[in-house]
């Protein structure tokens, strides 16, 4: 799986419990609430396990984490 | 003559009086109350297992069957959990990868029979009204017997008398915590839902109002401790009866809920107030003060009775030294002071931040680079330590969050003030 599919299956599972739940890669996760602060520290610590790559502190912002595909965008770099 | 004279029979005089006694030291302590008596603090961090240690008294424990607490617990508002066990860091000295909780009239009226049995005088029932002054030094205590006023000499006066800070009143040395004014409000439960594996774990449930969160304390196979605490000025805005308090909170919580749908209560509803302070000095010419005699710090590590058994040890190593050179200076009793601010101060600090951090606390439970500085810190390694890196990391992610205007964790800082 990419990284786009990894996320999208974490969110859902992990922080909707859903797994049927429907999750646009567009959607806006903060906006919607589907994101607090921490669900987005625990998708934080899922990025480090998984991908093996340390978000700093400072990058954790609303450009970076307000989609799956912004996400997936900011995480290009690594 | 005593050599020394103890006021208090808490956690921290039974420990001091076990100390000297072991020592060869005389020692009385003199107890206002008679045990066992209720008291709240019913939970304890591992580091307690030396102090036990070192005065005989891990065997009582085992033998009385005092719950074993393997571990800690957090529920976020949202219904997540994050746990810690001891077994992940072993500390250096201890062989058990558990600490207890307490049924604290229980746990007291041992350790004041553990020291008495070591040798240490024990009087009970008896009111000290005032420590005495002579040439500037303690020189005794005044008590109070079947109504006659009664000095009681000795070398030294310890005050271990807990949150009545009877020395820190006299010399008007007490002082306010500027930050910390909580209120907690506790009954004792049966048929709380403890949950499976971590059943005999502290659990800590965040709440919504400015720096509320709940105990659950297991204190036997039916009973357990239930604490709501709070900024005290959400108490006193709710204009409600402790009962309504309480159960307003308890349901703004999903798992706390959960945990007390058949809950029965089985005894009245106790407040405590006032809570954390210091004394401008811990010592002075002939005297020292121990435990919470000495400084209070919010409850929420466990770290009470920890402070007070460390202080009874450092105290009786200082103790000793004074007898040995015949010194009761204020100067000569300064180390231990030095080293207890330095420990307490450890504990304050990570406390503050914790606050400060709230629910972002949790970032640092599950990050692997702090994880193992956090159990450490949360099972009372706080003393002879030059630097705790973690607490660093933690005033950096602070400073991160509030420099950066957009970032998303900005508002989930409290408003506590860290410079």
């Amino acid at each position: 799986m990419d990284r786009k599919a990894i996320l999208t299956e974490y969110v859902k599972n992990e922080i909707l419990r859903n797994k049927n739940a429907q999750l646009d890669e567009n959607e806006d996760l903060l906006s919607s609430g589907i994101l607090d602060s921490l669900a987005i520290l625990q998708l934080v610590a899922y990025i480090d396990k998984t991908f093996k790559i340390q978000v700093p502190d400072e990058d954790v912002v609303y450009e970076n984490f307000k989609s799956i595909n912004t996400l997936v965008g900011y995480l290009q770099q690594y | 003559m005593n050599d020394v004279i103890i006021i208090g029979g808490g956690p921290a005089g039974s420990a001091l009086g076990a100390y000297l006694s072991k020592a060869g030291i005389k020692n009385m302590i003199i107890e206002g109350a008679t045990h066992p008596r209720p008291h709240v603090g019913e939970s304890m961090v591992t580091s307690s297992t030396r102090v036990f240690k070192d005065i005989d008294f891990l065997k009582v424990l085992e033998r009385e069957g005092f719950v074993h607490k393997y571990g800690a617990s957090w529920h976020a508002p949202n219904g997540h959990e994050f746990a810690i066990e001891f077994s992940e860091f072993p500390q250096e000295g201890i062989d058990q990868d558990y600490t207890y909780h307490v049924d604290r009239g229980k746990l007291d009226l041992l350790m004041l029979k553990h020291a008495e049995s070591l040798g240490t005088k024990v009087v009970q029932g008896v009111h000290v009204k005032k420590v005495l002054f002579e040439n500037d030094f303690a020189s005794g205590v005044r008590v109070e017997i079947g109504g006659k006023e009664v000095d009681i000499p000795a070398k030294m006066v310890v005050d271990a008398s807990g949150r009545q800070t009877l020395l820190g009143n006299q010399l008007k040395i007490k002082v306010k915590d500027p930050i910390f004014d909580q209120y907690a409000v506790h009954a004792w439960f049966v048929d709380v839902n403890r949950g499976a594996e971590t059943k005999d774990f502290i659990h800590i449930y965040f709440l919504k109002v400015e720096r509320g969160w709940v105990w659950q304390i297991p204190i036997n196979e039916e009973i357990t401790s239930v604490g709501v605490v709070a900024d005290k000025n959400v108490y006193r805005q709710a204009h409600k009866d402790l009962e309504s308090y309480f159960n307003e909170h308890v349901i703004t919580n999903p798992d706390l809920q959960e945990a007390m749908k058949n809950a029965r209560r089985i005894n009245e509803f106790k407040a405590e107030g006032d809570y954390s302070y210091s004394l401008s000095k811990f010592v002075g010419n002939g005297f020292m003060c121990i435990g919470d005699a000495a400084r209070f710090v919010d409850p929420i590590f466990s770290s009470g009775v920890s402070v007070a058994l460390y202080g009874a040890k450092y105290a009786s190593e200082r103790i000793q030294h004074a007898l040995e050179t015949g010194d009761f200076s204020e100067e000569s009793l300064k180390p231990f002071e030095t080293r207890m601010r330095a420990g307490v101060g450890i504990w304050y600090e990570f406390i503050r931040l914790y606050y400060k951090l709230l629910p972002l606390f949790t970032h640092f439970i599950q990050s692997k680079d702090h994880r193992i500085e956090v159990l450490r810190l949360l099972q009372g390694e706080v003393y002879d330590r030059s630097e705790v890196p973690v607490l660093d990391a933690m005033r950096r992610y602070i400073e991160t969050v509030e420099k950066s205007e957009k970032h998303l964790m900005k508002k989930s800082l409290t408003s506590i003030s860290i410079d």
